[in-house]
């Protein structure tokens, strides 16, 4: 369980925030400068709030009101710095057994003994930090955080240092990892992917406030504004203008077309009619619809025709900028839509040679966003 | 094993006795004197030292600085100046034994070059000569030699002539050493260190300056007041006159 | 000739460089790592007896330390003489070389990553064990260099020395005093003598402190 509300002045920034966790792993997820990581020394107690109250698990960390403020030491956390700070002059097996100064020799080594072979680095318990892969100092900070037993797991952008193809299988181990260990862990990404593959919770920080704090699966879907969208980077956010809202339905005009979206279940929202509300559809949810199969309404909703103006090779997908045939300018600067199709579809369908198109977009797809 | 290192120097230096001094069997008898008593002074404490069996530290420097550190507690038994102004000035701040205090000898200065100089310099005016770049005189600020020097360049009217050509000895040793390595053309030094074979010299008009009376006394704080006024009481004796008088001191009686 | 000043100036110097750690490291830890009211006045004044000529610093030391100054007269109540005694030459000696130690180390400090000592502070450990086990190891060059500075500094002090304990023949008549007395006394050979033995015995434990250094990291 942690609760904390921070606020530090420094110059030229403040942070003022408050969230709550339970014994899941949270991600702080923000642009670089927006206080993740000033959030996550306050937790260490690296960094004073200004004013505040951090709890964790029952043990008043700091507060303000009553002039607490635990010494890092008495914290009971690990922590895995950005670039890992592993000392160099030690060696691997040292660096993992540096918490344990306190224990017993014989309790030390066998502690360490466990975590290195946990993580795969017996054999290396003898080189020093330097000798290492980046992977491989990535798992020696995560075995000196935990050889300690922490009650907290702080992680400050565990994967940035590491290229694409490691990053993605060290997520993997460091998400088996963080599930079997199971106590609270916080931890900084500027990547959306890595909070969404680790993290339970995520709490989006936005130049040194919160945005939004929820679990993941309530994230991507309902973003709380446009603003979080944005930050979250979801693409082909638009404008409309209300018609009619229903607790069912809402019905929207843009681009001169006529588009009826689900209205939430959970968060009803109600905007009157003339309304201008922001709207998004996810590039992978818009659906080209194939030129061999007869439209079917109950499929092909909210339908749209026009012409692909460009596209950009992703690796294994393409994006493709449609500029729809109504009168008027793009949305977008030159297009209206970005949709994504898998590879395959691309080659089979001849987009590059066929470039007109009709779009079809679930009623479920598009996301009302409430105003900010 | 860097510990047991800094253990061993830590006790070192706790010790309170400096290890590297010999503690001796015999008395120590410190005696603190003016620059210009070098040659005299080696002679007469070894006589003394053999005479009483007591051991002499000779500790000599310009009469200024030995008096400043007797007033801040040097372990001075017996205080040799070359003037009577600064044992005035301890006197006047309770550092001596005033009913010690007496007169031991009187001073001469001398003008003199280094032994090879192809200058014929016999008068003060002759230091004004162009080939006569630098001079040395004690500092007339604590060396009474030196403000001897000064007072006679003054009384013969070349003192601020020759101003810029002056340089300063810390005291008469260090001022006989410019001369006898050719640092300088000339110098003004004391006659009882004169007797060099690196200089040649020539006596200056003692009318010139004011009598270089050399005072001592016995220090106050000294541990052997009665050794140390026993050594004064040698200087000022027949075998101690005679040795100070074959250095060119004038001596009490004598003048 | 005499030995007594080459073994009673590797004595003090020994001594002092011990003292000049002891004061000069944590002032020097406390220069890189905190910054209070005043912080650039003491960094300014550390640099001080390097600026001062050295009778000018003996002067001052003497006057505080003396039989009429302060600590003078209360370490003499107790019984304990320092001016004209060899704890006075260490103590001239160690002001005169301590600027070089704290300079050296305190940049020795400052070049240590920070972020070690917060990992260590995360993982449980105390300001002073922390300094011992990562600041410490990490800066060992620069405190290395700064202490053979200091040691050597202290070998050649003469100025201060000269006011606060005096050219004490057999008591506290260092190397570089016994140089300059016989220089001054036109005992030219004695003088080259014992600079021959001073210089010697320097480089040759100076070699082997270079020795040694090299051989443990």
């Amino acid at each position: 369980m942690l609760q904390l509300a921070v606020r530090k002045q420094l110059p030229g920034f403040t942070l003022d925030v408050a969230w709550e966790a339970g014994d899941e792993v949270v991600a702080l997820f923000g642009a670089s400068g927006a206080g993740k990581t000033l959030t996550l020394q306050c937790l260490a107690g690296l960094a004073r709030p200004d004013r505040g109250r951090i709890v964790v698990n029952d043990t008043v960390f700091f507060d303000d009101a009553t002039g607490t403020n635990l010494p890092s030491r008495r914290r009971r956390l690990g922590y895995v710095f950005q670039g890992y700070a592993l000392f160099p002059h030690l060696s691997v097996a040292d660096n993992v057994g540096y918490g344990l100064h306190d224990r017993s020799r014989e309790e030390r080594q066998r502690r360490t003994a466990e975590m290195l072979e946990r993580l795969g680095l017996t054999t290396l318990a003898d080189r020093r930090p330097r000798e290492l892969s980046g992977g491989q100092q990535q798992r020696v900070a995560l075995g000196r955080a935990l050889a300690v037993d922490p009650e907290l797991l702080l992680l400050d952008e565990p994967l940035s240092a590491l290229d694409v193809p490691l990053r993605r299988q060290l997520r993997t181990e460091l998400m088996s990892v963080l599930r079997e260990w199971g106590k609270a862990t916080v931890l900084v990404t500027h990547d959306l992917a890595e909070a969404f593959q680790l993290a339970d919770r995520i709490v989006i920080y936005d130049d040194g406030r919160i945005v939004q704090a929820a679990p993941k699966s309530e994230l991507l879907s309902r973003p709380a504004s446009e603003q979080v969208a944005r930050l979250l980077g979801v693409r082909n956010i638009l404008r409309g203008t209300v018609l009619k809202a229903t607790p069912e339905i809402i019905e929207l005009s843009w681009r001169g077309y006529v588009l009826e979206a689900i209205n939430s279940p959970t968060r009803t929202y109600l905007p009157l009619p003339g309304t201008e509300v922001a709207f998004f559809i996810r590039p992978e949810y818009v659906r080209l619809i194939r030129k061999d199969r007869p439209v079917d309404p109950g499929h092909h909703m909210n339908r749209m025709e026009g012409a692909v103006v460009r596209e950009v090779d992703q690796g294994t997908n393409w994006t493709l900028f449609v500029r729809l045939d109504h009168a008027g300018a793009p949305t977008q600067g030159e297009h209206d839509l970005e949709i994504e199709v898998p590879k395959l579809v691309y080659e089979m369908l001849e987009i590059a040679r066929d470039r007109r198109w009709a779009v079809s977009m679930h009623r479920g797809s598009i996301q009302v966003l409430p105003a900010a | 094993m860097v510990k047991t290192i800094l253990l061993c120097i830590l006790t070192l230096a706790v010790s309170v006795e400096s290890p590297a001094v010999a503690q001796p069997k015999q008395p120590v008898l410190t005696v603190y004197g003016a620059a210009d008593l070098t040659f005299a002074f080696r002679e007469i404490a070894a006589l003394f030292e053999k005479g009483t069996g007591t051991k002499v530290v000779l500790v000599l420097g310009s009469t200024g600085n030995l008096a400043k550190q007797i007033e801040h507690g040097a372990p001075a038994d017996v205080f040799f100046a070359a003037n009577a102004s600064f044992v005035d000035d301890l006197q006047s701040k309770g550092a001596v034994i005033p009913e010690t205090r007496q007169l031991y000898a009187q001073g001469r200065i001398v003008l003199a070059v280094p032994r090879d100089s192809k200058l014929s310099i016999q008068r003060l005016e002759d230091l004004l000569r162009p080939d006569v770049k630098r001079v040395a005189i004690a500092n007339p600020e604590h060396a009474p030699y030196g403000r001897a020097a000064q007072q006679a360049l003054q009384t013969a009217r070349v003192w601020d002539a020759l101003k810029p050509r002056l340089v300063y000895g810390e005291n008469i040793r260090h001022t006989l050493q410019f001369i006898e390595t050719g640092a300088v053309e000339a110098g003004i030094v004391a006659l009882s260190v004169a007797d060099t074979p690196a200089i040649r010299h020539v006596p200056i008009d003692p009318s010139l300056h004011a009598p270089l009376n050399q005072i001592a006394a016995v220090v106050k704080r000294s541990t052997r007041p009665e050794l140390a006024l026993g050594f004064l009481q040698f200087v000022n004796g027949p075998e101690g006159r005679a040795i100070m008088k074959r250095y060119g001191f004038l001596l009490p009686g004598d003048f | 000739m005499d030995a007594f000043p080459i073994l009673l100036s590797f004595q003090v110097s020994l001594v002092a460089t011990v003292l000049t750690l002891a004061l000069g490291l944590p002032l020097a830890w406390v220069l890189a790592r905190r910054r209070f009211p005043g912080h650039d006045l003491v960094e300014a004044a550390v640099v001080l007896p390097l600026v001062l000529p050295p009778t000018v610093l003996g002067y001052y030391l003497l006057v505080v330390i003396g039989a009429r100054g302060p600590v003078g007269e209360l370490l003499g109540g107790l019984g304990i003489e320092l001016a004209f005694t060899w704890r006075a030459a260490v103590l001239a000696a160690c002001v005169g070389s301590i600027t070089l130690l704290v300079k050296a180390a305190q940049a020795g400090f400052e070049a240590v990553d920070r972020r070690l000592e917060q990992a260590a502070r995360t993982l449980g450990r105390s300001e002073w064990n922390i300094f011992w086990s990562v600041t410490l190891p990490l800066s060992w060059r620069a405190v290395f260099a700064g202490t053979v500075l200091a040691f050597c500094r202290a070998l050649g002090d003469f100025g201060i020395t000269l006011m606060v304990a005096g050219s004490i023949p057999g008591l506290t008549q260092t190397m570089p005093l016994a140089i300059y007395d016989y220089v001054q006394a036109n005992q030219m050979r004695e003088a080259n003598l014992l600079s021959l033995v001073a210089v010697v015995t320097a480089l040759l434990f100076l070699l082997g402190l270079g020795r040694l250094a090299r051989l443990r990291f």
